[in-house]
């Protein structure tokens, strides 16, 4: 069986683990950090197993809604959920500018405490996925990934030069 | 099932980065960013045939990467940036939105920090 494409993030946070598990599981704190230059608004969080995340970001006059169901919580190393994005019902819903990206992302956080600072690890594995989902997924990883990255950028210089001309 | 502009969108996508995972064909594609060009001089820097070379702006041309002229003898290609221009967008706008929410977390997480050494308890 082939493994599921996975996309990892990393990052190292300059704060004890006890503080960066805070600011992700108090909704006052999550509110403030996620989701870049938008309103996010924090309908419900209940970090525990079975519980929902179920977020709102507003963008102009526009909503985009999303919500989590976490499937592991120990605290404060690591949080497991089911991600996606939703209609303002928080029914399941695809993503109009990406049908295939998939629908549910598998989310397992996980924070190991280093010297004061805190090392995050964010993977995504699709969830229950069809095999075009999991192909659009795989794809826009390569292309987020190392083989890709010249690729990208001779692109992005192409469409500047373009765009300049 | 009726088609939706969404759908074809998600075509085009796949369809770009089908296209874009071949050397030659983003080496086409770079010389065409120079301007238009005969399939003869687009083969011409490869070491293969007219044919092949036809071959790769077959799918350069499904993917919306490429418009063919009309002229049948010369049929000149000509770079169509924007099924790329959205390829890189999606991409750019994934990553973006998580490195963005970090960096804001990074700033709250020192702004807790000062307020805790500021009020010890």
């Amino acid at each position: 069986m082939r493994s599921l494409p996975t996309y990892v993030l990393e990052r190292t946070f300059d704060a004890p683990r006890a503080l960066v598990w805070k600011a992700w599981t108090d909704p006052k704190l999550l509110a403030r950090w996620y989701g870049p230059n938008v309103e996010t608004v924090i309908h419900k969080l209940d970090v525990a197993p079975g519980g929902l995340w179920l977020n709102e970001m507003k963008m102009g006059g526009n909503s985009s809604y999303q919500r989590a169901e976490f499937t592991e919580v120990q605290e404060p190393e690591k949080l497991v959920c089911l991600m996606s994005n939703t209609d303002a019902d928080w029914n399941i819903a695809s993503n109009p500018m990406m049908p295939d990206w998939p629908k549910t992302l598998l989310t397992v956080v996980t924070f190991k405490e280093t010297a004061n600072k805190t090392e995050m690890r964010l993977e995504w594995t699709p969830h229950n996925a069809s095999a075009a989902e999991i192909a659009c997924f795989e794809n826009a990883m390569e292309n987020m990934g190392k083989g890709w990255g010249a690729g990208m950028e001779l692109l992005a210089e192409l469409l500047a030069e373009l765009a300049a001309a | 099932m009726e088609r939706t502009g969404y759908e074809d969108s998600s075509q085009t996508l796949d369809a770009v980065f089908a296209a874009l995972a071949d050397p030659t064909r983003r080496a086409i594609l770079t010389r065409l960013a120079t301007g238009d060009a005969p399939v003869k001089d687009l083969a011409a820097p490869f070491d293969i045939s007219q044919p092949a070379v036809s071959k790769h702006l077959k799918i350069l041309e499904r993917a919306g990467l490429i418009e063919r002229g009309i002229d049948k003898t010369r049929r000149p290609a000509r770079l169509n940036p924007e099924p790329m221009a959205e390829a890189v967008r999606w991409l750019e706008a994934v990553r973006e939105f998580w490195s963005s929410s970090f960096d804001q977390l990074d700033g709250l997480l020192q702004s807790m920090k000062d307020s805790e050494e500021g009020n010890p308890k």
